[in-house]
Order: structure tokens, then sequence, then C-alpha cells
């Protein structure tokens, strides 16, 4: 392997926009697309009125498939993904799970790398406007404002449901939710008591999982859980690295309790994982994390949340040492009067890294340090008519690399009927600059520079409801005005040293659309579409030795087609196919074409406590290229495995 | 494909195995909802004749099923009525309500502000956190629920222990 070869996967390491060395809710809490209801059957013939007590309590039972939510709130273009969703997917990790949704793009890089974003930007890199939350704890990396996936490996079973907005998250998220944001949360304890075992294998992978729940006296749950997985190498791509292993597994273990009250709801929570990707021999990420949070209602008009938590990742990559600390404490208060709906509170969060380079001379200066983020904001959601509302909001965000910043919101939501929501939205939000941003040297080549936030205007409209009773349907489109997008120059008139800097502006718009049609009381079909078109310049007296790579790679194109099976009691059956376009815009990296990838599972309820699964993923291709990243991309191949799941 | 075969096979093997059919979630709950109102003792019964009150505060998950629960229902010569409103200022007159606000803000509203009276309250963990006295959860793939037996007894109501027996967790009144 040559150095540059090398100096490529370093970057790999740092993930940082070098691709060549020549050179933002509302209503987070008001869930998603209204499902079709289905009709009750009646239960195997029984009368549940002539049961006793006792009996109606031991009665093993059906969940309905989707959950009945009243028609969501929220003026944003949000997809829910429910736990019940992914269990019945082919989805073997998060990443995969992600697919469910069509505002998002997932691009798999290799076996522990992915790349994911909405509305465009997306590779390892440049993925970096997404805010991601985990229970409340969020979980990009202020290294380079990115997620590491291979850091988040959660038993997918203890998933309630993953909220997913393509566009500004508005006031109430925090940090980076500038394209997205990405919501994800764990059943409540009461919800997981008793016991479950899984284990799958397969062409390609195996895991094993297992989870108990106890109730503590009538307020309280607890779970404990652990997880193991092992997927291997994949095969090179051809255009990617030569000889470099990905072979990803590892464990993750953890708890959840929950004690409520009317008044009161505490969670304590936490979890440590530890993994290898087998690039070099003790390559790979371990970590732990504990979060407290406490919501109290101080009358029926009042109620506050107070939330703090600890986490602590490790990630050892090709003789990079990569480690983050993170301290956060949140709270907000809620208000309810007279037609308003009040929301203020504030966060601090602080963060200690430390980014050890044995590879190369690419370096953070200084080595480690502390950074410190402050945010306040203040939303209120009025009613101007029973049917219009209006939602104006502010956040004011400070960190250590920027002065005091202002990011508005406002939103019009209007309900002419029960089963309709029409809504419009203007928001500016910021991605703040990250450590490689500021402070990313190659001496004497490149030194840090004074690289400033990156920011966006967004205009959204949407619809969202129920043409008929057995259809909801989600549009939205969006046009999105970007200034100060990242780039690597020369000094003004070509000197030494090369610096980050904020030469790019630009625009980009697109459609999202998903339905879900209730076709039959066993029939269930998904539709989805996001498109995506992008306009960017050069601001006066700026270029790009990095080739616009900032941008992203994405298609212009995806289209999701996806049918849930429950022809009788026992089998449940979910077929997915998909269509993602091209990747734009691959000036200086091999083109990769569309393609059609389809998923299965077939999931047969073998007894009251135990169920069979066969699940196969990209079943279309022995193997296809995602992504054109050329100093990380493997192929993804196909994946077919068998997997067993009991409860008790 | 393999292993296809022998998911089949397993399938067969097994076809002659009685798994009871499964009752719809929601199905089991609605019978349970009037059910109830026969092991609670309320401070002031309903007078002679008159129904027992059964509200349904906010969503209503359950549609028909609950009417036909509830009229199946006679406890003590009284009946049960089913009544469904948006709000809890309607809510006199109620001895149980199943609670479910838009959001988990929202039902924890409705409880408060349902609390200067004696009614049964119940809520489902599918809809939140938030609990009333009978909180619905899903244990073991069974219908069951955590009582607060404490927070029932501030308002005077007494819950028989037979149903206490049944609940996964019980907050103890003091």
């Amino acid at each position: 392997m040559t150095n540059r070869r090398f100096a490529f996967l370093l970057l790999g390491s740092a993930a940082i926009a070098w691709p060549d060395a020549r050179a933002a809710a509302q209503d987070a809490s008001a869930p998603a697309p209204l499902p079709a209801s289905v009709p009750a059957l009646a239960p195997g013939g029984e009368d549940l009125s002539q049961l006793s007590i006792e009996e109606l309590a031991q009665l093993p039972v059906r969940s309905a498939s989707k959950r009945e939510e009243p028609l969501s709130q929220a003026p944003t273009a949000l997809y829910v993904i429910t736990g019940d969703d992914i269990v019945n997917s082919a989805a073997d990790s998060l990443p995969e799970a992600l697919r469910l949704a069509p505002n998002l793009n997932v691009q798999q890089i290799n076996g522990h790398e992915y790349a994911i974003s909405a509305r465009g930007f997306n590779s390892v890199e440049t993925a970096n406007k997404l805010l991601v939350l985990i229970d409340g704890r969020s979980i990009y990396s202020t290294l380079h404002s990115g997620v590491f996936w291979d850091l988040r490996t959660p038993m997918l079973e203890d998933i309630d449901q993953i909220e997913v907005i393509s566009g500004p998250g508005g006031t109430l998220y925090g940090p980076n939710a500038v394209n997205g944001v990405i919501n994800i949360a764990t059943r409540d304890a009461s919800e997981t008591i008793g016991g479950l075992l899984r284990g799958t294998a397969g062409t390609f992978e195996q895991s094993a999982a297992a989870r108990f729940g106890v109730a503590l006296g009538g307020s309280g749950a607890l779970r404990v859980y652990g997880n193991w997985f092992n997927f291997d190498d994949h095969q090179p791509a051809g255009i990617g690295p030569v000889g470099l292993r990905d072979r990803f597994h590892g464990w993750r273990a953890g708890f959840r309790s929950d004690f409520a009250t009317e008044r009161d709801h505490f969670t304590l929570q936490g979890d440590i994982f530890d993994n290898q990707v087998e690039s070099l021999p003790n390559d790979g990420n371990r970590g732990q994390n504990v979060l407290g949070r406490w919501t109290r209602a101080l009358s029926d008009n009042a109620s506050f949340e107070v939330q703090a938590y600890y986490d602590n990742v490790d990630r050892r990559y090709l003789l990079s040492l990569d480690s983050l600390e993170t301290v956060d404490l949140e709270s907000q208060v809620n208000l309810h009067a007279g037609g308003h709906d009040l929301v203020l509170g504030g966060g601090l969060r602080t963060t200690r890294d430390q980014f050890i380079n044995n590879l190369n001379a690419f370096a953070l200066n200084p080595q480690s340090r502390r950074l410190w983020v402050y945010n306040g904001f203040i939303q209120d959601r009025f009613a101007l008519t029973p049917t219009l509302s209006v939602i104006a909001g502010v956040k004011a965000e400070q960190t250590s690399f920027t002065g005091l910043q202002f990011l508005p919101n406002l939103r019009v939501a209007w309900h002419p009927t029960e089963q309709t929501l029409l809504w419009a939205a203007v928001s500016r939000a910021v991605r703040t600059p990250s450590r490689v941003d500021r402070q990313l040297e190659f001496r004497p080549l490149l030194t840090g520079g004074n690289f400033q936030s990156e920011k966006l205007v967004a205009f959204e409209a949407g619809y969202r409801g129920q043409p008929s009773r057995r259809t909801s349907l989600s549009v939205s489109i969006f046009y999105n005005r970007y200034d100060d997008i990242r780039t690597t120059e020369f000094q003004p008139g070509g000197g030494l040293p090369i610096q980050l800097m904020n030469g790019l502006e630009g625009h980009s718009y697109g459609v999202e659309a998903w339905s879900a049609t209730q076709v039959t009381p066993w029939l269930r079909v998904n539709l989805g579409l996001s498109t995506l078109w992008k306009d960017f310049h050069f601001k006066p007296g700026h270029g790009d030795i990095a080739l616009r790579d900032e941008l992203g790679h994405d298609p212009d194109v995806q289209l999701f087609a996806r049918a849930e099976l429950n022809p009788i009691d026992r089998l449940r059956m979910s077929f997915s196919l998909r269509r993602i376009g091209a990747l734009d815009d691959s000036a200086a990296e091999p083109e990769i074409g569309g393609y059609f990838e389809a998923d299965a599972n077939v999931n047969y309820r073998l007894t009251e406590t135990l169920e069979l699964y066969v699940a196969g993923n990209n079943l279309l291709h022995a193997t296809h290229l995602e992504s054109n990243d050329t100093s990380r991309v493997k192929l993804a191949e196909r994946s077919v495995y068998v997997g067993a799941r009991v409860r008790f | 494909m393999k292993a296809a075969r022998l998911l089949l096979a397993l399938a067969l093997l097994n076809a002659a195995a009685p798994v009871r059919a499964q009752a719809p979630e929601n199905a089991v709950k609605a019978a349970f909802l009037p059910r109830f109102a026969r092991y609670v003792t309320w401070p002031t019964p309903p007078a002679a004749g008159a129904p027992f009150q059964l509200c349904v505060v906010g969503h209503d998950p359950f549609g028909p099923m609950l009417d036909r629960a509830a009229s199946s229902e006679l406890i003590d010569g009284h009946n049960v009525a089913v009544r469904r409103m948006n709000t809890a200022d309607r809510a006199a007159g109620c001895q149980l309500a199943f609670v479910a606000g838009a959001s988990p803000q929202d039902t924890t509203r409705l409880l408060l502000a349902l609390r200067s009276q004696a009614i049964l309250t119940i809520t489902d963990a599918r809809a939140g956190p938030q609990r009333g006295m009978i909180h619905f959860t899903i244990v073991a793939g069974r219908v069951r629920f955590f009582i607060d037996d404490a927070e029932a007894a501030g308002r005077g109501l007494s819950i028989s222990s037979r149903l206490l027996a049944l609940a996964a967790g019980v907050r103890a009144r003091r």
C-alpha cells in the first residue's frame, strides 16, 4: 500500500473533508403519519365478554401492526419508523433500519461504516448537517460533526420508534439540526417486562441478544440487555482500498429503568460497548454512557424537564486514536395557557476530545481540547383560529468557536379538517465549526484557519393527512439557501498555507413524499419518494482544491416500495424494493450508477413464545456499490440469514 | 435456501401443535375497561338504576369495540355507558376514564385536570409513560397493568385484592 493510499485511509479515520492529498421540531412528542385503522377482527371466535378477568389477563394478544395515533400536529417533514417496522424488516443494524425512511439516503461504505444524510451532502466526510439523538443523547461527533455509526449498535428489539425529520429541526432540538434530525427512542422499561432471546445466523452474519425486564413496585420497571454481533469481511470494490479488512464484531450491554406516576417520570439508563474493526489488530471502538431524565408536571398547565448525561467513546482505527468525552445538561419548561403552548429552555454541553495520529503529519492543534456549547430557546405555538396555528421560536447558540448565533423559525399549521394538515415553514439553521474545521493541520501545507459556521435558510411546505380511510399520505417540498459552505483553499493570491474556508454558496430543492395504504386487512403497502437538485457556486474570490467534495455525492431520485403481509395469524412478511439514483457530481471519483435492491423478511410464529424468521438483504445482486469513497468503500453484498426469537 | 427448507420443515412439524389464536391487543384492553368497575369501590357509587360512566378522554383507540364490551356488562344492576370527550372539563359524573392525550404532555395535562374527582384513571404504555391509576402494558404477549393503589386511595377509591393480584406491579397505599 502506498503512502498516499495510507494518507487517504488516515483521513478516513479522521473523517475529514480532504479528499485528495494533492491538495434541526416542533412537537417532537407528537408522532407520525396516521395509519389507516385496521378493523377489529373477532379473536378466534372467542367472545371476550364471557372470559373472567383472570382469563383476559392470560390471553395471548396480537399487537396492533401500527400504533394508532392521532394525526401528528408537527408541521415538519416527519417520517416515523416504528419498532414494529424494524422487527418486521430485514434490518440487522441501526443504519440498515434507517433505510426504511424515504427521506434519508443511506450509503453502506463497508462492514462498519455508513454515510447517512437527509437532503444532500452525503458521504462519510460530508454528512455533517444532521442531529442524531438516542433517548435524548446527541451522538454526532464534535470532531467533524458527522456520526460514526459503528459506535451505535443498539438491540433493535428495544427501539420504540425513530422519528426522521428532513429539514431544520427548528427550535426545540439541539445543535447541528441543519438538514435533518434522527430521533431514536427506546421503549419505556414498563413496556419490556419479561424476557426475550434472539439468535441469527446466515451467509454473512451472526447475532445473539438477550433482554430481561422486571417491574419495580407499581411505578417502576427495569430492563437489562446484552447484544453480540458479527459481520464478515466484505469483498474489495475495485475502486476502494486493497487488502483492507472490514470484519466488524463486538458486543453491547446496558439497562434502562423508568419510574412514573401521574406527575413524575424518571428515567435512568446506561450502556457499555466494545467492538472490533479488523483493519489492524486492536482497531475498534469502545464506550460507556449514562443518562438521567426527570419530567414533572407542576400543574395541569405547566411542566418541567431536566436531563443530564455522560458519554465517553474511544475509536482506534489505522494507528489513530480518537476519544471524546461529553457531559450535557439541559432543561425545559412547558407552559399551556389560553391557546398558547410555550416552551422555553436551555442547555449546556462540554466535550473533551483527543486525537492522536501515529500514521502521518495530519494533526489537530491542540491535540486535545475542551469545547463548550451553550444554548437557550423559546417557542410559542398559538392558535389563531381553531384550525390555524402559528409556531414561532428562536434559539440562541454559542460555542467555543463562534459568537452568539440566532436561529429563528416560523411555522404555520392549518387543519382544515381532522384528517388534513397543511403547513409551511421558514427557518434558519447553522452548522457550527467542528475541531477539524478549525484546527486541522498538516504543517507547513495546511494550518487551522478562521472557518465560520455554515448557514442555511430553509423554505418548506407540506401536506399530511388521510385522503381516504385506508391511506395516509405526506408530501413536502423544500427550497434550501446555503451560504459559507466549506472549501479547501490556498491563501488569496495562491500561497501557502492551505486553509479550510467558507467559499461555496448555493441552493437545493426537492420533493419528499410517502404513503401507507391498508389495501386489505392483511396487506399494507408503503410507497416513498425523495428527489434532490443542487446548484452551488463559488463566492467571489474563492475556489476549492477539494473539487467541491464538500457537497457530497447524492442520488437525484430515490424510490421505495414496501409490502407488509399478514395473510394468516402466524405469518408476517415484508418485501421492500428501492431504486437509488446515480450519485451526482463525482468529478474526481468513479461513477456510481443507479441501482435497484430488495430486502425481505418472512416471520413465522411457531408457538406462543417462539418465532422463526428468514431475512435477506440486497437480494437482487450478489454485490453492488453504494458509494464512490475510494479510501473506504467495499462491496455491499447479498446476505441471507435465519433467526429465532423467544419471548417469555 | 437450506434455512428456508428448515423453517418449512419446522412449520410442518408444528402444524399439529395448538397455538391459541391471538386476540387483538386493543380488543382485550377494551374488554378490560368496563370490567374494572366490578373491582373498584367508589366513595359515591352511581345512583340506583344509573349506569357506570366509562369515559374516553382524548384520543379513542378502541371505537365500537369498547361500546360492545361495555354493553355486555351488568354490575350490581348498573349498566356501563361509554362517553367520549376531548377535554377533561366535561368529566363530571365519570367513574372510569381512559386517558390518552395527543402527546405525553397532553396526557399529563388531562390526568391532572381529573385529579380533583374520584375517577379511576386508566392509561396505556403504548400512548406514553404517563400513568393513571391503572396503566396497561404488555408482559410476555399478554395485556397486563400496573396499579397505583396509593393514588387511588388518595381519591377515596378502593381497589379489590382480586384486581391487585393481576397487576404486574402495585404501588401500595401507605
